[in-house]
């Protein structure tokens, strides 16, 4: 069929999906937040263990009538939840499930990656302004301020990986995993796991996890830049936050865990599932961490980001370069 | 400015700290959740639970236990009962008997003074309903609750002897006195302020 | 409203031009009951804080007056809801005093135990949800409440099957005690306290020495021990603060003198000194807890008999004061009697009232984030506050 639809199709396709497992994924947290709180979490709906609880909260969401304050300013809240979920959509437009399998398999698929990730602080802080809420002011602010200053530790932990492959292509990162030991995890002793930890902990700040939400907050800005919004707008901004905490997930698995690669993946479809099952691990980690730890506040926050995690994640990739260059020097 | 020794000192306290919750939230993650799934399963309630009021029948003679003295009106802290005596030869009984559920605090202060355990409390407090005239209890309603729940311990005999146990003579004279009590003697002391 | 002198900013010279008017208001997720402080911000410092309460005013001691020393203990728990029997207690022990009523020493013995696993449950409240406002309500915080919440129903199974009730209890009478206890009780209360205590090791491992939860407590929202002087706070406030008062060893009530427990008394005023000395007093009330059941004695439950009339108890014309160490602080009943079967006044202490007079000093300098946490550690109950 003519490349345009089998694009466009692979899209739907991949959208559709997406849209599937965000729910799912958000009932797979709050089941396992429910057991390691004593309690059971969703049940009745879908009985037992609430396997509809997602497509009810789906139905609600879209029943509900959507208020828009009165004094907001109304282009900027309508678009901002749009604003915020593209980006958070789009990046999964570079992400290879299993060789082949993926809508496009940049050359430049990390650089892709992070830069369109970046772009949700736009939709975020729109949401935040045009609220015309204070709550949602102050908690935009702290948005910009934290991810800004997150998103640099983050790259720089994901190049690690990148330089010890020596390609931006996502599936030659994967392909470069291959062997026992082969995952950049355990790359040179110390630098791999190190690396990942840092991925991971930026990625909880870039994805306004606890230990790093103050931007939502509960306990004092109710909700955030998310306050005034309800209805199908909620939901798009709650399908957004999921996106994007399971494309980093899925990038943490590419880029660190080997992606599809296991037993049995020369099958595509067996390969595509080790890569969903190493992903949920990793969105499973930083789940565990988020409802086992109180937040901190926001300069204690950036105090982490700026003194703590950019000079390891800097140092950190020099070593890399100064370990790969060895490497080529000595195998050249 | 630190020294290295005691960033690394720092950190690996960090580490260790994390591990340390992380492990309690993993070890709860495998304990059996205390939820429990009501009402499918109902937990078992202690002997002296306070759910919702009733009124007796006295188990011999299938009379109500009402004397229709007016004591638990007199007592009760929110004023939700209202009581008219009925006067008959042999001894009183409630007339109308009004209780407010809604407004209930579930104070026990009506059981304990209640001479005759007309007024009871029973071990369930599911009565909740759409309609807050439903939880108007007025007598027939009251009496139909008594018999269809579990009684609680607590009776107004009971507690009034657990606050102060009866010597030997005085048991004597409380058996006396509860086959005397169907003369209609009423016991109001001192009228309401 | 709030009095234009009176009030304390902080000027930090911030140099933008904007200062944020922000209420967090009665109706907020870590208001702890019905407060509403206006905060003004400039970013996320504040600077200046106006306290409204009154949110919660029920007219108790109107009430009271017009209740009979019979009916009003069952009220009485309703001011501090979240600790009743100490509530209670207050009020009963201020009727006693005035009328000059014995208590039987086995009713003393019970006064004792249920207040200090009242403490042990109010503490667990105050520990849940202090760590969810700081932690999230989708977050770490929440689990730490829920962990809380267990052992703390676990507390409320005992007074469960103690009187009936699991919140508000109408345990106390003028003159000793409602119930007696049931059999099984001990034994149940005492794997309740065994148990308990291996659940707060889980709680300090979740929560001491993690560096996320230290920078939240550490040097946030100090009171000085002038201040704390000055200000008049009370309770953990206080103990926290380097002065080592506590009512239950100043003036020893309901025979506590027989009692060896230890008065935790950190120095550093801060958030973290505030929760160090609550969770000793978890381990010394569960200590207390067992001594009593040890050495509970035999006897009659009240010196006066049971309730048969509304207005059975009257209290010759006199006044008195006493006071109790509560949950959260002093709590005090003066009660003026006139001869009959109702008070002619009664004042109530309100320990979270006096506690809270202390926030417009700690709160402008401090970050938003700061406020909630400085409020969880000051564990306020309105039902105190506003009567």
């Amino acid at each position: 069929m003519p490349p345009l639809v089998h694009h466009v199709l692979a899209g739907a396709i991949l959208l559709g999906a997406l849209v599937g497992l965000v729910s799912y994924v958000t009932l797979l947290e709050r089941k396992f937040a429910a057991r390691m709180q004593s309690r059971i979490g969703p049940y009745y709906v879908g009985w037992p263990h609430g396997w509809l609880q997602p497509i009810a909260d789906g139905i609600k969401l879209a029943l509900k009538e959507d208020v828009v304050p009165d004094a907001a300013d109304r282009w900027v809240y309508n678009l901002a939840p749009l604003a915020f979920l593209v980006p958070c959509v789009l990046i999964f437009a570079t992400i290879p499930f299993a060789p082949g399998l993926g809508v496009a398999d940049l050359n430049i698929g990390v650089l892709f990656f992070l830069a369109v990730s970046s772009l949700e602080i736009v939709g975020l802080f729109m949401g935040g302004w045009g609220s015309n809420n204070k709550y949602a002011l102050i908690s935009a602010m702290r948005a910009v301020n934290q991810i800004i200053s997150y998103d640099l530790p983050f790259i720089f932990a994901a190049l690690v990986p990148v330089v010890l492959t020596g390609s931006l292509r996502l599936s030659a990162i994967v392909e470069a995993q291959r062997g026992l030991f082969g995952w950049h995890v355990f790359a040179f002793g110390v630098i791999g796991p190190l690396a990942f930890l840092a991925f991971l902990v930026a990625t909880l700040a870039a994805e306004n996890r606890v230990p790093f939400d103050i931007l939502e907050a509960e306990s004092e800005l109710v909700a955030g830049f998310r306050v005034e919004y309800s209805g199908m707008k909620f939901a798009l901004i709650q399908l957004a936050e999921y996106a994007h905490m399971i494309g980093t997930s899925f990038l943490g698995a590419l880029l660190f865990l080997g992606g599809w690669l296991g037993p049995g993946s020369q099958h595509v479809l067996v390969g595509a599932l080790w890569f969903l099952l190493k992903a949920m691990v990793v969105f499973l980690v930083v789940t565990w961490v988020r409802w086992s730890f109180v937040r901190i506040r926001v300069d204690q926050i950036l105090a982490i980001s700026w003194k703590l995690l950019l000079p390891l994640t800097l140092v950190l990739l020099m070593a890399t370069a100064f370990v790969v260059a060895l490497r080529g020097a000595a195998g050249a | 400015m630190r020294d290295g020794a005691s960033f690394l000192g720092e950190t690996w306290q960090l580490v260790g700290a994390v591990r340390r919750a992380m492990a309690v939230t993993l070890r709860n993650l495998f304990r059996r959740p205390v939820t429990v799934q009501y009402p499918t399963v109902k937990r078992v309630y202690p002997d002296r639970f306070r759910g919702i009021l009733a009124l007796t029948y006295d188990r011999e003679t299938g009379e109500e236990n009402c004397i229709g003295c007016r004591l638990c009106e007199m007592i009760c802290p929110p004023q939700v009962i209202k009581v008219e005596m009925l006067k008959a030869e042999k001894r009183n009984f409630a007339r109308t008997f009004t209780l407010e559920l809604y407004s209930c605090e579930f104070c026990e202060l009506c059981v304990q003074v209640c001479p005759t355990d007309a007024i009871i409390m029973l071990k369930t407090f599911d009565l909740a309903t759409a309609d807050r005239r439903e939880l108007l209890l007025d007598k027939d309603r009251l009496h139909a609750l008594g018999l269809q729940h579990q009684p609680s311990w607590a009776t107004g005999n009971r507690l009034r002897d657990m606050q102060a146990p009866p010597t030997p003579a005085k048991a004597e004279a409380k058996a006396e006195g509860a086959a005397a009590a169907a003369g209609g003697k009423t016991e109001a002391k001192e009228p309401a302020e | 409203m709030a009095d234009a002198e009176a009030r304390h900013v902080v000027e930090i010279g911030y140099g933008g031009n904007e200062r944020l008017v922000m209420n967090m208001g009665p109706q907020h997720p870590s208001a702890h009951g019905v407060f509403r402080a206006i905060l003004t911000l400039e970013g996320e410092t504040v600077i200046a804080v106006d306290a409204v309460i009154g949110y919660l005013h029920r007219c108790h001691e109107k009430l009271a007056e017009n209740l009979t020393y019979v009916q009003y203990p069952s009220i009485a728990s309703k001011t501090d809801y979240v600790a009743a029997m100490t509530a209670e207690l207050t009020y009963v022990s201020a009727v006693e005093k005035v009328g000059k009523i014995d208590v039987p020493r086995r009713a003393q013995y019970l006064r004792v135990l249920v207040a200090e696993l009242q403490r042990i449950a109010s503490h667990c409240l105050w520990l849940g949800t202090w760590c969810m406002d700081m932690g999230g309500a989708l977050g770490g915080g929440a689990t730490v409440f829920l962990y809380a919440i267990r052992e703390r129903e676990m507390i409320l199974d005992l007074f469960e099957a103690l009187t009936g009730a699991r919140l508000l209890y109408g345990f106390h009478q003028v003159g000793g005690v409602r119930y007696d206890l049931p059999a099984g009780w001990t034994e149940q209360c005492r794997r309740t306290m065994d148990f308990v205590a291996g659940r707060i090791d889980e709680y300090e491992a979740m929560l001491e020495d993690n560096a996320f939860f230290l920078v939240r407590a550490q040097g946030v929202g100090v009171i000085s021990r002038d201040l704390a002087l000055d200000v008049g706070v009370c309770g953990p406030l206080i103990r926290g603060s380097g002065i080592g008062y506590d009512v239950r060893r100043t003036e020893p009530y309901s025979s506590y003198g027989d009692f060896d427990f230890k008065v935790p008394v950190e120095m550093a005023g801060d958030c973290y000194a505030r929760y160090r000395v609550r969770m000793v007093e978890f381990r010394e009330s569960i200590k207390i807890v067992r001594q009593v059941l040890d050495g509970l004695p035999e006897g009659p439950i009240s010196s006066r008999p049971g309730v048969k009339s509304v207005g059975q108890v009257r209290i010759p014309k006199g006044e008195g004061y006493t006071r109790i160490e509560g949950a959260r602080g002093e709590l005090g009943c003066y009660l003026v009697a006139d001869g009959g079967a109702k008070p002619y006044r009664l004042k109530w202490r309100g320990a979270s009232f006096s506690n809270l007079a202390v926030l417009p000093h700690i709160i402008p300098g401090c970050k938003i984030a700061d406020v909630v946490a400085i409020m969880g550690s000051v564990d306020p109950v309105f039902g105190e506050v506003d009567r």
